[in-house]
């Protein structure tokens, strides 16, 4: 009973970190261009459908797919933000219209992976071998294991970027106060492009991780990885990079452990019911400032 | 002596803007007669009413999203919540229950003003947070329908309504509905709970300065929003006579009303009634004709109006040529 109990612990852990990779990309597009990113998990199924497709048609292994897709879907995401994003900032009320918009983008890409693709789900043929670790009675796919090796290492990239480095710092410093960076001369314009991209790339790189993690994907999850990236951003503050991933860890042991003794859905409610909770306590999130509006 | 003067021609140009608004009130009016009339005959004239229902559902909840959207300033992502509960209290009532059908109605309709009233907390939270909460509450109550016993709800098989099956009933049925709905929005342009929101959506501190009882007026017209959908997915149900968790809750049912209420144009009478009509006549065509990329054309619909008509048509329409504000709603 105990060896299960820390079973659902580890798992919470690294689903944890998956969460955390779709909540930190969804919080810097939101924090940098105030874009509600309702596609996030279609980019992150597309990126799923690209990690198979090479290595289904090319041969190349998903470890390696992996930074291809983050290089190539940061591109994607440059561009599509200036043929999106500048548009928005025009209207009445820019949030919302983003999220309408968005909310498009996003029926769009999962009709088209429908087309594409079919509706048939898909699976990753790759394994790792040996397929299982065991530490005493607790029993772990090795994948899973790879899987939050990847997930911290992007994380610890991001941080490095986000807190070490030029580009990185001037990003940090739109999310705090947009207009002073324009004065002092940097161009939020082509770093608004950025961090889109950096969004956008990010989930296609967390689509392959899931990938390698779950069993299948089709194209219809979409909205259900979006959904969740939504609650683990509530839960650690909209807008805040390092409060995505302590929301997304309490989400994912929360969901993981209560999977331990209950049904799935019953995981889910409970997840949810954690956003809903956290939103009546404390509405700006775990580290979320209090906003002036 | 100016101030007599002064006076004089407030209270003259008050009389006038009176008068705009009840020309604007009545052509509004006139159309929606219009409508009602011309739905009214279709049973009588063709054998196939089916699209005809379809466009009253539209409409309803379009105009249903107008009153959140148009004059409280709230989206509500999970809005397809209120259709579904009363979907499944009609079907509850009528199969579990054995109550008649015209009671199960009423119960799907006090369903959601429940489910509106369980929800009334969140109406503290502003813009995007809203949205996400209300979609993350309909996933909730998704799950929780799906769970609970299968003698009660059905499971993911659903329930089905034999037995109350008369398509000219239910079709009348939603007719009222529609009806009921459109009268809403006429009322809210011209009562007084309609300037208060449009206050308060406007500023809701200075309308709270003004003495608007702002979480009060808020929660009436939540309360209409909701009870309004909820009508819609009991009628519906009593029509097809099958409600299933997966249809009742699915999502693109709040994204259709969404779409329909802005590209007509959310904040104004007619723009929704307009928009549903004209996109439901669109994606009937091609739903007929390449029922494949049907959803991929519904996405790019959204985008090409957000980028481009993000007022909508009627909005739009007002925002260049502000002469036509005299007579559309």
């Amino acid at each position: 009973m105990n060896s299960l109990l820390i079973q659902g612990l580890l798992n919470g852990l690294i689903l944890g970190a998956i969460y955390g990779l779709i909540g930190l990309g969804l919080n810097i597009v939101y924090g940098v261009l105030r874009v509600v990113n309702f596609a996030h998990g279609e980019f992150l199924v597309i990126g799923a459908y690209f990690a198979w497709v090479l290595l289904q048609y090319l041969g190349i292994n998903p470890l390696l797919a992996l930074p291809i897709s983050f290089v190539v879907f940061f591109g994607v995401g440059y561009l599509l933000y200036f043929l999106l994003v500048p548009r928005m900032s025009k209207s009445d009320d820019p949030e919302t219209s983003s999220l309408l918009l968005m909310f498009g983008v996003s029926i769009a890409l999962s009709a088209t992976l429908l087309l594409v693709f079919e509706a048939d789900s898909r699976t990753l043929e790759f394994a790792i071998e040996p397929v299982f670790l065991s530490f005493g009675q607790i029993i772990l796919p090795t994948i899973r294991l790879v899987a939050l090796l990847i997930s911290v290492l992007l994380v610890a990239a991001l941080a490095y970027f986000l807190y070490r480095t030029q580009v990185g710092k001037a990003l940090r410093a739109i999310i705090m106060n947009k207009d002073a960076v324009s004065i002092v001369g940097i161009n939020a314009e082509r770093l608004s492009g950025v961090a889109f991209g950096l969004g956008i790339a990010l989930a296609a790189a967390t689509g392959v991780i899931v990938a390698l993690v779950f069993p299948a994907f089709s194209p219809f999850m979409g909205n259900d990885y979006t959904l969740i990236g939504f609650v683990v951003i509530v839960l650690g503050g909209l807008g805040h990079p390092i409060g995505a991933l302590i929301g997304a860890l309490l989400y994912g042991v929360t969901e993981q452990v209560a999977a331990v003794y209950f049904n799935p859905s019953i995981a889910t409610i409970l997840g949810f019911s954690l956003m809903i909770a956290m939103i009546f306590i404390r509405p700006s999130g775990l580290l979320g400032q209090r906003q002036l509006r | 002596m100016g101030s007599p003067d002064f006076a004089a021609t407030a209270s003259s140009q008050h009389r006038q803007d009176r008068s705009v608004d009840r020309l604007k009130y009545r052509i509004a009016l006139g159309l929606f007669a219009a409508l009602v009339a011309a739905l009214a005959a279709v049973p009588l004239l063709a054998a196939n009413a089916s699209f005809a229902f379809y466009l009253m559902v539209w409409i309803a909840m379009a105009t249903g999203m107008n009153i959140c959207v148009g004059f409280t300033g709230y989206l509500p992502f999970g809005y397809v919540v209120f259709y579904g509960v009363g979907a499944y209290a009609t079907g509850i009532c009528f199969k579990l229950l054995g109550l008649p059908i015209v009671v199960a109605l009423l119960a799907a309709g006090l369903a959601g003003a429940v489910v509106a009233l369980l929800m009334t907390p969140t109406l503290r939270l502003k813009g995007v947070y809203f949205g996400i909460v209300s979609l993350g509450l309909a996933t909730i109550v998704r799950l929780l329908i799906s769970n609970l016993p299968e003698s009660f709800t059905g499971g993911s098989m659903g329930l089905i309504l034999a037995g109350a099956n008369n398509p000219t009933h239910s079709y009348y049925a939603m007719l009222a509905v529609m009806t009921l709905a459109l009268a809403c929005v006429l009322w809210l342009s011209t009562s007084r709970l309609g300037r208060q929101l449009r206050a308060i959506k406007d500023d809701d501190g200075a309308a709270a300065c003004i003495g608007i009882n702002v979480p009060r007026v808020r929660l009436k017209a939540w309360l209409l929003a909701a009870i309004i959908p909820a009508l819609v997915g009991g009628v519906e149900a009593w029509y097809t006579n099958v409600v299933d968790p997966e249809y009742s809750f699915h999502v693109l049912i709040t994204a259709k009303s969404i779409i329909y209420g802005m590209a007509g144009g959310f904040g104004t009478i007619i723009g929704p009634v307009i928009g549903a009509i004209a996109l439901v006549g669109i994606d009937h065509v091609i739903w007929e004709r390449f029922p494949l990329i049907n959803l991929l054309l519904l996405g790019m619909v959204i985008i090409l109006l957000m980028l481009f008509l993000p007022r909508g048509v009627v909005g739009s329409l007002i925002k260049r040529r502000p002469q036509l504000r005299r007579y559309i709603a």
